[in-house]
C-alpha cells in the first residue's frame, strides 16, 4: 500500500504546484492591463485625486508580489475580496451560485455516466454493425453541435412546443426537491447529451482495444458467449480507462456548464463568470476562473488516482 | 388510416423485403428494426411521428445522393492516384467534403450570394419573410439570410485563421522540441501542461476579459489556448520519427535543424498533423462560435453566427426557428470536418479494428 500513497502523493503535490501556477498566472494577467485596475474601473476621464483614494483602497501601490502573495492567502480561505462593481464580497455572491452549478453538474452527471457506460458497452458489443454506425454517427453530430445549439432545441420542444418543462430554470430557496429537479431538467439534458456522446465514443474504443488482446480470443475460443466474454472478462480490465474518461468528462462538463448556464439562465457561477467578464469586474472573473480551474485540476487528479488503483501496472513504473 | 400512414409501412417493408431477398443484411436489419420502432411511434406519436420518420428519411436520403453525386464527381475529377483514395471514402467523408465546399464558396462569394449587405437595415425589427427577405429580418430588421451568409466568411475565417496560428506555433514548437530535445523540450513540455490545465472556455474568457473582445486578441488567445494540443501531438510524431536511421543519416551528412525539420520529419509525420488540423478546426470553431454567443466575439454590426443566435433568441419562445439556423450551420461544418478527419484517421490507422 504504501507506494500507492507514494505515488498519490506525488500526483496531489504535481496538481498543487499547478494551480499555483495557474493562480499566477490568473493574477498577473491582470497586471498586463494597460494602466492599472484602478484605471480600468474609473475610466479614461477619472481625476488624480479619485485615482489615487482607489488605489490607495485596493491597496494597489503595494508591489505586485506582495499583493499577490494577500490575494493568495485570501483565496485559500475562499476570500476574495469586494467586486469592483457592486462593492460585495465575491465569495458571498460566488459561493451560492458555485453550489447551483455543483447540483447542476451533478444532475447531469448521475444521468449520462450509467447511461453512456452501458450505451457504450452495446456499441462494443455490435460492432461494425449498422446500429454500430448510426450511433457514431448520431453521437458525432451531438459532439459536434454548439452546446446553445442542443439547448435551444430542447426549449423549442421541451419548453415551447409541448411545454413540459420551464424554458428558464429560475431557482429560489423555497423549492421541494422534486420541483428543483424539474426546473434544472433542460439544462442538464443539455449537458447529457454533450458528455453522453463523448463518454459513449471513448467506453466503446476503450473496450474494443481490449478486445484484440489474446486473452480475450481465448475466452472466444473456449465458446464463451459475446456478452459474457465482454461483461466478465473485457469489462474488469476496461474499468481503468472508463473510470478516465468518465473524470475527463466531469471536467469538460465544468466548462460546458458556462454556455448551458447562459442560454437557460441558470443562477450558476458560469452565468456569474460571462457578466463579470463584460462589466470587467476582475475580483469576479479572477476567483470564478480560481475556482473554475481547481475543479478542473481535482477532475483530472481523481482521474490519474482512479487509473492508478484500478491498474496495478501503473503502480511499478519500469 | 390515412393513405399516408398505409404507403408509409408498404414503402418500409418492401424496402425490408427487397433487402432480405438481396441478402444485404445490415440494410434489412435497419429497416425491418424502423418498421417496429415505427409501430411504436405511431402508436405513440400519431401520424405527426411518423412523418417525421418519413422527411428524416427522406432527408437522409438525399444527403446520401448528393455524397455520391459528389465523390464520383471527384473522382472524375482527381488524378489517378488520388482518385484511388478517394474510392475508399464512405459516404459520410464524401458527403463532408460537399459541406466543405459548399461553405467554401459561400464564404468567396459572399458579396455576390447574399442580396442585402450584411449591415444594412431594409425592414422592421423581427419583420416576417416574404419575396424580398428569404428568412425574414433579424433584431435590427437586417435580412437574417445575408448575414448568415456573410457570417460563414467571418465566423469560418477567423475560426480558420486561429486554427492556423494555433496549428504554426503548436508545430513549430513541437518540431524544435523533437529535434533539439534537453532542457527546450522539457521546459515546452511543461509549459504545454500548465496551459492544458486550465479549461479552454474559462483561460478565453480571462484573456477577453483583461484585452477586451477585439479579433486580434480573440485569435492570439486561441491561438496560445490550442496550441499546446499540437504542441503535444507534433513532439509525440516527431519524436518516433527523429530516432529513425535517414534522420542520423542527414545528422552525420552535417544537415542543420531546419533542414531536418523541413526534409524528413515534416513529410513524414503530414498524415496525422493534417487530421489534426481538422479536428482541432472543430475545437476551435466551437469554441469561437461559443465566445461569439456570450457576446464576447466579432462585435457588431459584422455578422457573426454565434452572436447572431443569442441576438435573436426571443424568436425561439414564439416557436420560430429561424435563430436556429447559424447555430445548425456551426453544428452542420463541425461534423461535417470530422467525418472526413474520421475517414482520414481510419486511413492512417491502417484499417485495424476500429
Amino acid at each position: 500500500m504504501g507506494d500507492i500513497l507514494g505515488l498519490v502523493g506525488k500526483r496531489l503535490g504535481l496538481g498543487l504546484i499547478i494551480l499555483l501556477v495557474i493562480s499566477i498566472i490568473i493574477f498577473f494577467m491582470v497586471e498586463l492591463l494597460p494602466g492599472d485596475i484602478a484605471q480600468a474601473v474609473l475610466g479614461q476621464g477619472a481625476t488624480e485625486e479619485n485615482l489615487r483614494a482607489l488605489r490607495e483602497e485596493m491597496g494597489l501601490n503595494q508591489p505586485a508580489i506582495v499583493r499577490y502573495l494577500d490575494w493568495l492567502r485570501g483565496a485559500v480561505m475562499f476570500d476574495f475580496g469586494n467586486s469592483i462593481v457592486t462593492g460585495e464580497s465575491v465569495a458571498n455572491t460566488i459561493s451560492e451560485r458555485f453550489i447551483n452549478t455543483l447540483f447542476l453538474a451533478a444532475y447531469a452527471a448521475m444521468i449520462a455516466v450509467p447511461v453512456s457506460i452501458v450505451l457504450g458497452v452495446l456499441v462494443a458489443l455490435l460492432r461494425n454493425s449498422i446500429f454500430d454506425r448510426v450511433a457514431n454517427v448520431v453521437s458525432l453530430s451531438f459532439i459536434s453541435s454548439p452546446e446553445f445549439f442542443l439547448g435551444y432545441i430542447l426549449i423549442l420542444y421541451f419548453a415551447v412546443k409541448w411545454s413540459m418543462f420551464p424554458a428558464i430554470a429560475s431557482l429560489s430557496n423555497d423549492m421541494s426537491f422534486l420541483e428543483l429537479l424539474q426546473r434544472a431538467f433542460l439544462p442538464a439534458l443539455t449537458l447529457v447529451l454533450v458528455v453522453m456522446a463523448h463518454m459513449m465514443r471513448m467506453t466503446r474504443a476503450a473496450i474494443i482495444n481490449l478486445l484484440a488482446s489474446p486473452y480475450i480470443e481465448m475466452a472466444r475460443l473456449k465458446g464463451t458467449p459475446p456478452w459474457k466474454v465482454i461483461v466478465r472478462h473485457a469489462l474488469p480490465n476496461a474499468w481503468a480507462p472508463i473510470i478516465n474518461v468518465v473524470a475527463l468528462n466531469l471536467a469538460y462538463l465544468i466548462t460546458g456548464v458556462v454556455l448551458v448556464e447562459v442560454v437557460f439562465v441558470y443562477p450558476g457561477i458560469g452565468q456569474a463568470l460571462v457578466d463579470a467578464v463584460s462589466k470587467r469586474d476582475f475580483p469576479v472573473v479572477q476567483a470564478c476562473c480560481l475556482i473554475f480551474a481547481a475543479t478542473f485540476i481535482l477532475l483530472n487528479l481523481a482521474a490519474d488516482v482512479g487509473a492508478i488503483l484500478t491498474n496495478p501496472r501503473l503502480r511499478h513504473p519500469k | 388510416m390515412t393513405w399516408f400512414v398505409i404507403g408509409y409501412y408498404t414503402v418500409l417493408l418492401a424496402a425490408s423485403c427487397l433487402a432480405a431477398y438481396f441478402n444485404k443484411r445490415s440494410l434489412f436489419l435497419l429497416l425491418f428494426s424502423l418498421t417496429l420502432v415505427s409501430f411504436v411511434l405511431g402508436i405513440v406519436g400519431g401520424t405527426g411521428a411518423l412523418k417525421f420518420v418519413a422527411i428524416s428519411a427522406g432527408v437522409l436520403a438525399l444527403a446520401g445522393m448528393v455524397a455520391y453525386g459528389f465523390r464520383e464527381f471527384l473522382i472524375v475529377l482527381a488524378s489517378d492516384d488520388l482518385a484511388k483514395e478517394l474510392r475508399t471514402a464512405p459516404m459520410t467523408a464524401a458527403f463532408g467534403m460537399f459541406v466543405i465546399f459548399t461553405y467554401a464558396v459561400m464564404g468567396i462569394f459572399a458579396p455576390l450570394i447574399a442580396p442585402h449587405g450584411e449591415a444594412e437595415i431594409i425592414a422592421s425589427a423581427f419583420a416576417p419573410a416574404d419575396e424580398n427577405m428569404l428568412l425574414g429580418a433579424d433584431q435590427l430588421g437586417r435580412d437574417m439570410f445575408s448575414r448568415i451568409v456573410y457570417g460563414t466568411r467571418n465566423s469560418v475565417g477567423l475560426a480558420l485563421t486561429a486554427t492556423l496560428m494555433a496549428f504554426i506555433l503548436g508545430a513549430l514548437a513541437g518540431l524544435l522540441a523533437a529535434t533539439k530535445g534537453g532542457w527546450f523540450d522539457q521546459f515546452m513540455g511543461r509549459l504545454a501542461d500548465v496551459i492544458m490545465s486550465i479549461p479552454s472556455l474559462i483561460f478565453a474568457l480571462l484573456m477577453l476579459s483583461i484585452f477586451g473582445p477585439h479579433v486580434h486578441v480573440i485569435i492570439i488567445a486561441v491561438a496560445i489556448i490550442y496550441a499546446p494540443r499540437v504542441f503535444r501531438l507534433t513532439r509525440a510524431v516527431a519524436g518516433n520519427i527523429v530516432v529513425m536511421d535517414y534522420i542520423e543519416a542527414a545528422k552525420l551528412r552535417g544537415e542543420g535543424t531546419w533542414y531536418l525539420i523541413r526534409k524528413e520529419i515534416l513529410p513524414n509525420s503530414m498524415a496525422p498533423l493534417i487530421a489534426e488540423f481538422g479536428l482541432e478546426f472543430c475545437f476551435v470553431f466551437l469554441l469561437v462560435a461559443g465566445l461569439s454567443f456570450l457576446g464576447l466575439g466579432i462585435q457588431p454590426p459584422t455578422a457573426d453566427w454565434g452572436s447572431m443566435v443569442r441576438e435573436n433568441a426571443t424568436l425561439i419562445s414564439f416557436g420560430d426557428i429561424t435563430p436556429l439556423i447559424p447555430a445548425a450551420a456551426i453544428a452542420l461544418l463541425t461534423v461535417a470536418v470530422n467525418f472526413v478527419v474520421d475517414w482520414m484517421l481510419w486511413r492512417s490507422a491502417g484499417l485495424k479494428e476500429t
